[in-house]
């Protein structure tokens, strides 16, 4: 393994790369952060709003008329008493075959799923509001629906937007080699159906909105709970007639995404178009139960996966035929092809797969639309292939970490051209599965398994191998064509006159520790002490064009815009210490807050520089000053790759089929690692919601369309004591080609923990022939899969 | 997620609670831990008009001694009842059973008597109270009546608790100090409501057969129940694989549960079985151990 290239660095004391406390905690900890529903405004009136009850139905007559019967309400409006004063919002797109549904405030003429917003009430209190919700008499007539993936995709199927002429709005095909050809003369084949239930992102605090219209400036303000204030700015300007100057969205503190505020929400709208209505404050909040309903959900692929390959275990072919259930709308800005392209774009992960033949058809349904999810396609594309190769390795009687070990794209390849046409630039793949095995002493692990399963227990061993492309730039789009600019980031850095830094940029964090890890960077590449940097973020105003964060991207392009705009704000301070001192900037360095000469003892404080800069007349010749700001943008171009390999033990209880976790580790390369500490953080929440995914969570519509798992009583989220102690272990390969040498990290964990257990559960019911390729892995699934392979027979103790 | 307009009352005394249950009738509602009442009132599910707070009257809030049985008062919390040192050496089927009742936070407001008044079909509690021949304290501003856990347990969520009346306290019988006894609960994650429980206590003869089985269950019915068949089963039987079998055979014939979306009836029907055999031989452990002792 290669040493990590420290050319250069100089031998001062850095703090990229600490173990430090998030600054953000205290205010976080202390209950003294922000979040918008503690936003208040002096004549401030709530929102509640009446949601769908059917999954497709035409809207007849609303009649609100008792409502207005309950004290304090205000005004109940639908859809129809905003015409003419806004567009919709339509995620657009190059691709071909491809419909942009448009998402408007209020459901427009039909409701397409339960959740969906009908009627807004507004009123003095939520309370009222809410009051008033049950004296709304909304007289639908019932459209006919296809509620499953499977039915929706027929050509006969009833259709959701008339206006498509189909439900499947998104086609996507990625051929390389004669697939055909290499499955008809492949020694080995092995293939299944492959399912990762649908999920809601299900952050602590729920989405919230307060807009608040300025009559003297006729301009809006909207506190958003999002992580991307920037492309809901950008947006909404357009669809109210706004200029972009008369709309500024701020996120203030947010309480996790994870994906579910990611994306342009009809409630932001809404809150907007009645502030500016009203010309009073409005403030929307969501209940879970609205959030469980009508927050952006994940995942619902339907993965037909075949995989061919030798008697050596060499992969040969991969095919897959995929059916992603979207749901009723295509997401602003992400589009419909957000989750569903890269379940066949990163299907054949960090293995070398030269024949590949990847399909995928995204189909609306009558359900929530699916959108961002921490790890986006990727936790259902790897357990496809992770079940795969497992099976592939069971077929041959290969060892599964063998297996991949063989496949594995090697350093002498990179960087490897995936079949889909993603590139792998370089990273650890080997040396991740490696690392795993390492750290739980994998041969001794398959002894104690062994030994276990000797004693009639259920025992099993499952590794998930995955890469991610994270900061990702210009050159790449989710969706070609997409309304919004995912590549770049910008940072504008300034020392005021009395010598405190302020670092402006266009990322949100909403529990990343973004605050913390940027100054780290500032500090070190400016050369000044942290305690002197603030960090401004998650509001539109603060850079020209900013979308936020998301995406595993604010480390690579936020810390790159964070470091070439240190540099230059630090060659202008050298500029400036030069003429003071009487010295070459050659000679001069910066470092905690302190410029010094190595020509003479000079020495200047960036406070004595400030000031001799903005407040002392004439102490820096008329021509040669220059303001203590830069503002630079930074564009990776190409992304990086993230790799990691997850690798479990965990037993099945033989007669309830609880699943209990015995062993985790994770062995993961995201670069140079700016805070450990955070980075640790990352990989056990992620592995958590992970396990989640694998074990507990699962949105279900039942046939009526009306979700059944409605509130967080049948939404199962993880709590601690699902959760086992996870080994970490960090590998440091060569690092990436980018400033800064980071790579994203933050959705990795989602990504790998579900095909692990998936692995680990079909390890330990192998001996009873059971394989698990439906996620989450209930205790009732597992029994009937157990008493199918029985044949009926119940299982004893 | 808010609840509907109420009036909030908070006597002083068990007489001025009843007194406003009396004039409210079926328009109020008593709170005392308030961890099932408070969401079933931001879900909208129920809608009294007037919430009876009994939080601040003295003398509800004890877990009293009464030598052969135990008295939980209307105020009892779970954590109270998990931490009682007489209930863990007296009742240590209960004890074992507060393992599994929600959270800290939860148990820390929920109250026992309130566990049983709400009536949940898959709780810990009214299985327990149903198994140790509970006896449940009803007052009205007019009456005092007793009833026993197997009256006043009618449906789910549903008692035989009148509109003006309010449960005062519940007595349950302490456990023969020679019985084994074992609480088996599986859920989906721990603290949530029981797929299938099953709590059992039994003694054994000197001929090491089950004398005096008691047998509790719940998650699998209508309400919690007290399985008598099965006692009548394992009474004075030695528990080998062929009488768990029958047991097992047992509940598989004769329960009836839910089918939703944690767990299919069949699944339910299998766990009993599983959960009920594993109780069985853990009280059969203990009572041996128990009984090698005392003839020591």
């Amino acid at each position: 393994m290669n040493k990590p290239d420290y050319s250069d660095v100089v031998m001062r004391p850095k703090l990229v790369g600490k173990r430090i406390k998030r600054t953000e905690d205290l205010r976080l900890l202390t209950g003294t952060g922000e979040y918008v529903d503690d936003v208040q405004a002096a004549g401030m009136v709530h929102v509640a709003i009446r949601r769908s009850d059917r999954p497709h139905a035409r809207i007849i007559a609303v009649d609100a008329h008792a409502a207005f019967d309950i004290p304090g309400v205000i005004g109940v409006y639908d859809m129809t008493d905003f015409e003419g004063e806004c567009e919709p919002a339509v995620p657009t797109s190059r691709m071909k075959d491809y419909y942009a549904t448009p998402t408007w405030p209020l459901a427009r003429g039909k409701v397409r799923y339960v959740g969906e917003p009908v009627v807004a009430v507004v009123a003095e209190s939520r309370y009222a509001a809410e009051d008033a919700l049950d004296h709304i008499v909304i007289d639908y007539e019932p459209l006919p629906f296809a509620i499953r993936q499977v039915d929706a995709v027929k050509d006969d199927a009833p259709l959701l937007h008339e206006e498509a002429g189909t439900n499947v709005i998104v086609r996507r095909e990625f051929v390389r080699g004669d697939v055909e050809e290499v499955f008809r003369t492949a020694p080995h084949k092995v293939g299944g159906t492959f399912r990762m239930t649908r999920k809601c992102p299900s952050p602590m605090e729920n989405r919230s909105y307060m807009a608040q219209w300025d009559k003297r400036n006729r301009a809006l303000t909207l506190y958003s709970a999002s992580n991307i204030p920037g492309v809901v700015r950008d947006v909404l300007s357009g669809c109210l007639g706004l200029s972009s100057h008369q709309l500024r969205v701020i996120a203030p503190d947010v309480g996790g995404s994870f994906g579910g505020k990611g994306s342009l929400y009809s409630e932001e709208m809404l809150v907007c178009l009645l502030a500016r209505k009203l010309q009073r404050p409005v403030k929307y909040v969501a209940d879970r139960l609205e959030d469980l309903a009508a927050m952006s959900q994940a995942f619902d692929e339907l993965i037909e996966a075949e995989l061919a390959f030798d008697d050596e275990g060499r992969f040969l072919g991969l095919r897959a035929d995929v059916i992603g259930d979207v749901g009723a709308f295509s997401i602003y800005p992400w589009t419909a092809a957000l989750e569903t392209v890269q379940v066949i774009s990163f299907l054949p992960g960090p293995y070398k797969t030269e024949a590949y033949h990847g399909r995928i058809r995204g189909v609306l349904t009558p359900k929530p639309p699916t959108g961002p999810y921490r790890g986006v396609g990727r936790p259902s594309s790897t357990l496809a292939m992770e079940r795969l190769v497992d099976m592939a390795a069971r077929k041959i009687g290969m060892d599964p970490a063998e297996i991949r070990r063989r496949n594995l794209v090697r350093r002498e390849d990179f960087p490897y051209r995936t079949a889909p046409g993603i590139i792998w630039d370089q990273s650890a793949f080997l040396e991740c599965l490696e690392g795993a095995c390492a750290a739980l002493d994998y041969p001794a692990l398959l002894d104690r398994r062994d030994a276990m399963r000797a004693e009639g227990r259920w025992v099993g061993l499952g590794f998930a191998s995955y890469a991610e492309l994270t900061g990702i730039g210009s050159r790449i789009s989710v969706a070609p064509g997409m309304p919004i600019n995912t590549g770049t980031e910008t940072a504008n850095i300034s020392i005021d006159a009395t010598g405190v830094v302020t670092a402006a940029f266009g990322v949100a964090s909403h529990g990343q520790g973004l605050e913390t890890t940027l100054a780290q960077i500032i500090a070190d590449e400016l050369g000044c002490a942290m305690a002197d940097i603030i960090v401004l973020h998650g509001d539109s105003s603060l850079v020209p064009m900013s979308t936020g964060t998301y995406a595993s991207r604010s480390a690579v392009l936020g810390g790159g815009a964070a470091t070439v705009t240190s540099r230059g704000l630090k060659a202008k301070v050298l500029r400036m210490a030069a003429l003071l001192m009487e010295q070459q900037t050659g000679d001069l360095d910066l470092h905690d807050s302190t410029v010094t000469s190595r020509a003479s003892n000079q020495s200047l404080t960036i406070k004595e520089i400030a000031k001799a800069v903005y407040n002392q007349m004439g102490r820096i010749p008329r021509d040669q000053r220059e303001d203590l700001v830069f503002q630079e943008t930074y564009d990776p171009y190409l992304g990086t790759a993230c790799s990691s390999t997850h690798l479990c033990m965990l037993e099945v209880d033989p007669g309830t089929f609880g699943v209990r976790i015995l062993d985790y580790v994770v062995s993961e390369d995201c670069g140079r690692i700016i805070n450990p500490m955070i980075v640790d953080g990352q990989v056990h929440g992620a592995v958590a919601q992970g396990i989640g995914a694998a074990l507990l969570e699962e949105v279900i519509h039942d046939g009526e369309g009306q979700s059944v798992a409605a509130s967080l009583a049948d939404y199962l989220l993880p709590v601690a004591t699902d959760i086992p102690d996870i080994a970490i272990v960090h590998i440091e390969a060569e690092l990436p080609n980018n400033v800064g040498g980071f790579r994203g990290m933050g959705e990795g964990g989602t990504i790998g923990a579900p095909a692990a257990i998936a692995n680990a559960i079909s390890d330990a019911l192998a001996p009873l022939g059971v394989e698990v390729n439906k996620l989450p892995a209930t205790p009732d699934r597992l029994f009937a899969l157990v008493r199918a392979a029985r044949q009926d027979k119940p299982p004893a103790e | 997620m808010k609840p509907a307009r109420f009036d909030y009352v908070r006597p002083d005394s068990v007489d001025q609670a009843l007194d406003l249950l009396a004039r409210y009738g079926g328009d109020a509602k008593i709170i005392a831990g308030g961890q099932s009442l408070m969401p079933m009132m931001n879900f909208r599910l129920v809608k009294p008009a007037v919430l009876v707070d009994i939080n601040r009257i003295p003398g509800l809030e004890v877990i009293e001694d009464q030598g052969e049985r135990v008295r939980m008062g209307a105020l009892a919390r779970h954590r109270m009842t998990a931490t009682d040192s007489m209930i863990a050496s007296r009742i240590p089927v209960l004890h074992d059973a507060m393992h599994h009742v929600a959270h800290m936070t939860v148990r820390n407001r929920g109250t026992f008597c309130g566990s049983v008044c709400h009536a949940d079909p898959a709780a810990e509690i009214p299985m327990i109270v149903l198994m140790l021949d509970g006896q449940v304290e009803v007052a009205s501003a007019s009456r005092r009546r007793v009833l026993p856990a197997a009256e006043f347990l009618v449906g789910s969520l549903v008692t035989a608790l009148e509109a003006d009346e309010m449960v005062t306290g519940i007595t349950i019988g302490m456990s023969d100090p020679q019985s084994g006894w074992a609480f088996e609960e599986f859920s989906r994650r721990h603290g949530d409501f029981a797929l299938a429980a099953v709590a059992v206590t039994l003694g054994v003869d000197a001929d090491g057969a089950i004398r005096n089985p008691r047998i509790g269950m719940t998650g699998v019915g209508e309400t919690a129940m007290r399985m008598r068949g099965v006692e009548a089963l394992i009474d004075g039987c030695h528990p080998d694989e062929d009488m768990l079998g029958e047991v097992s055979e047992w509940l598989n014939d004769n329960l009836v549960p839910n089918t939703d979306i944690h767990a299919g009836a069949d699944y339910r029907r299998h766990l009993s079985g599983v959960l009920a055999g594993r109780a069985i031989r853990a009280a059969y452990a203990r009572a041996r151990t128990l009984r090698g002792k005392q003839d020591e």
